[in-house]
């Protein structure tokens, strides 16, 4: 089996998040961790290693702080990494950037592709199913178990309360939601080896894309300007006893913001 | 005429609450220049069409058995053909598990910009704005599509219910044409677990129980509560990892983003994992019997108080208010 893992590096869920002045961009204090979901894959993709055999490949696609995720996955278990830093990736909407590591993963044969469902920064959810497009496989999204056997995936994925059991031949992309599995923590020989570990890189050319296919330049959604979320007015604090707070929070859902 | 897709996500044989939202938004498009149509997998139901038809111009329900379950190959696909021939400027979708699974596929297929799980479109504007929470919320980000058509994928509660009676359009029924082979997965079987419960992401009022709730039996106070305010109940990620609540009931960031018009946060510290979730939430009461629990800072009006107390009391009080 060759499992070929998308990662993504991401601001901490902690780390400030401030609207530069003009509203251009994102001031994000440097504080970063693997996108929770590709924790799942990662991990998802070693498992299934250990029972079948092949390698585990992660690819990510950023410039710098980005790498790191790649020595998360090879401290983790990975047998290879690729790095897109070419700044012609950067920047790109959900459409460049599935294009762009659809080629990635390409470049050598593959069973399996393994992508979080979302990552925690741009939140859009979009690259697992568009890489699946653009490499005409099939996908199953979020799912919350996998097993490979004869060259077929069975998938659990929950749709809308229920829980849908979905077969696919491979190769077959899949997205990762919580649940899957709980993810190792590397060893110290796994770091070691990380941190020594040269990592190979592809450019736009050798992936046979052109600048404007790629990034900004390739984009369909343009990003205007960020805004800042609505602000709540502060707490109001409902006094007395259990009893009297009880009364008073009802009465004040009834009568003045009306919601009951 | 500029002309406008609404993809219809079914429940039973009723059409999702988010897609009545974007419905009501295409019912007000009508009468400002906007050609608004429909699209519904599989034979539409007398109920679907008596809620959908008031709303758009025509709603085309695609048949085949391929359609028969989901599969985001064969959606992707139904729908991508179906936008071809109607030439729309938009797609829109709810921001569903299903509606995120497949529609980006639909990007890829069309060549079409998407933009996922938007809490706002501002019409009047050229072009067309979106308005888009990212990481997490913390901020909310403003896009605009180079080139149309283009999809955008709307969050569950975003958008008001305000669908009124008008006349109806056309229903058409169309082949969609489709062959076996254009779906490689196949749904062996769908469970299921929730039988017609309402999702946390469509609940009008949840009622999130924490650790404070000491342990699962506890649960039926809160679901008591939710029930009465016509609600559900939600959990924490600590809750759902100590089992004692089910996975598809969690809210944060590693759960599902929920945005009701009353959220209730019972025993619970408010994790910014946890805020992620529920931040848009219109109203936002919290129980906590600690006064620097950082929930405080998230909510509208907040209890300092032994929840095992306020929660009987609150619910005490409600029913004597409904007459019950
Ligand atoms: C990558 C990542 C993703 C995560 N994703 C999520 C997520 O999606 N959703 C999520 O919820 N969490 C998530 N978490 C976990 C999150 O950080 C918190 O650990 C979790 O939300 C805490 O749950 P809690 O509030 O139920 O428990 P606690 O933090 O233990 O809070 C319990 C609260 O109950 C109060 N309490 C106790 N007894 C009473 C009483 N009798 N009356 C009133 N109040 C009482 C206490 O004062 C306390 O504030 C995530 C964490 C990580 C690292
Ligand atoms: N720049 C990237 N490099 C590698 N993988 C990515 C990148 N962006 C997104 N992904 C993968 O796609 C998933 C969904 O991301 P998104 O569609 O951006 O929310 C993530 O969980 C990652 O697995």
């Amino acid at each position: 089996m060759n499992i070929v893992v998308l990662a993504k590096q991401v601001p901490d869920p902690e780390a400030f998040v401030e609207i530069r002045g003009d509203g251009t961009g994102l001031e994000i204090e440097p504080k970063f961790a693997t996108n929770l979901f590709d924790e799942f894959a990662l991990e998802e993709a070693l498992r299934i290693r250990e029972k079948h055999g092949g390698k585990v490949k992660v690819v990510t696609l950023g410039g710098g702080k980005a790498t790191e995720v790649l020595r998360t996955g090879i401290a983790m278990g990975a047998d290879e990494a690729l790095l897109l830093d070419d700044p012609a990736f950067f920047d790109g909407d959900g459409y460049a950037t599935a294009l762009a590591l659809s080629r990635a993963i390409k470049k050598d044969p593959f069973d399996i592709v393994l992508c979080g469902k979302q990552a925690t920064d741009d939140d859009r959810g979009e690259i697992g199913p568009m890489v699946a497009q653009f490499l005409n496989l099939p996908h199953v999204g979020g799912i919350t178990k996998l097993e490979i056997a004869d060259g077929k995936a069975t998938a659990e994925s929950p749709v809308e309360g229920n829980k849908a059991v979905v077969e696919v031949p491979l190769p077959a992309v899949f997205t990762t939601a919580k649940g899957l599995n709980e993810a190792r923590v590397p060893l110290i020989t796994g770091v070691m080896k990380a941190m020594k570990m040269q990592i190979p890189k592809a450019t736009p050319s050798e992936l046979g894309l052109s600048q404007e296919e790629l990034g900004k330049a390739g984009s369909k959604v343009r990003i205007e300007r960020y805004l800042p979320p609505k602000k709540r007015a502060g707490v109001r604090l409902i006094t007395g006893d259990a009893a009297e707070a009880a009364a008073e929070a009802v009465r004040i859902l009834v009568d003045e913001t009306r919601v009951i | 005429m500029e002309r406008l897709l609404i993809f219809v996500e079914t429940k039973g044989d009723r059409p999702r609450k988010v897609s009545m939202e974007l419905l009501s938004e295409g019912q007000k498009l009508r009468t400002q220049g906007y050609a608004v149509e429909a699209l519904v997998m599989g034979k539409a139901s007398e109920a679907l069409k008596q809620e959908v038809l008031p709303c758009v111009d025509r709603l085309v329900s695609l048949t085949d058995a391929v359609l028969q379950s989901y599969t985001a190959e064969g959606y992707a696909l139904a729908l991508a053909n179906h936008v071809r021939s109607i030439n729309p400027k938009l797609i829109l979708a709810g921001a569903t598990q299903i509606g995120r699974d497949f529609l980006p596929r639909v990007a890829v297929m069309l060549g079409a910009g998407i933009a996922s799980d938007a809490t706002e479109i501002r019409w009047k504007e050229d072009p067309v704005k979106i308005i888009r929470p990212v990481h997490g919320g913390r901020a909310l980000s403003q896009v605009s599509f180079l080139n149309y058509p283009a999809i955008i994928t709307t969050r569950p509660n975003s958008f008001p219910l305000e669908a009124q009676a008008g006349t109806p359009g056309e229903y058409v029924e169309k082949d969609a044409a489709m062959s076996v082979e254009d779906v490689k997965a196949k749904v062996v079987k769908v469970e299921e677990v929730t039988k017609g419960k309402v999702d946390v992401t469509e609940a009008d009022v949840i009622v999130t129980g924490g650790r404070g709730m000491k342990g699962p039996e506890n649960f039926v106070m809160l679901e008591e509560l939710a029930a009465l305010l016509g609600g559900v109940v939600g959990a924490t990620r600590s809750v759902v990892d100590a089992k004692w609540r089910d996975q598809q009931d969690q809210v944060g960031k590693s759960g599902k983003t929920v945005s009701p018009k009353l959220y209730i946060a019972v025993g619970l510290s408010g994790a910014i994992h946890h805020i992620m979730g529920m931040d848009t939430s219109k109203v936002i009461v919290a129980i906590n019997k600690d006064e620097k629990a950082n929930i405080f800072n998230y909510a509208d009006y907040g209890i300092v108080g032994d929840l095992f107390e306020v929660v009987p009391a609150m619910t005490q009080d409600i029913k004597k208010r409904l007459g019950k």
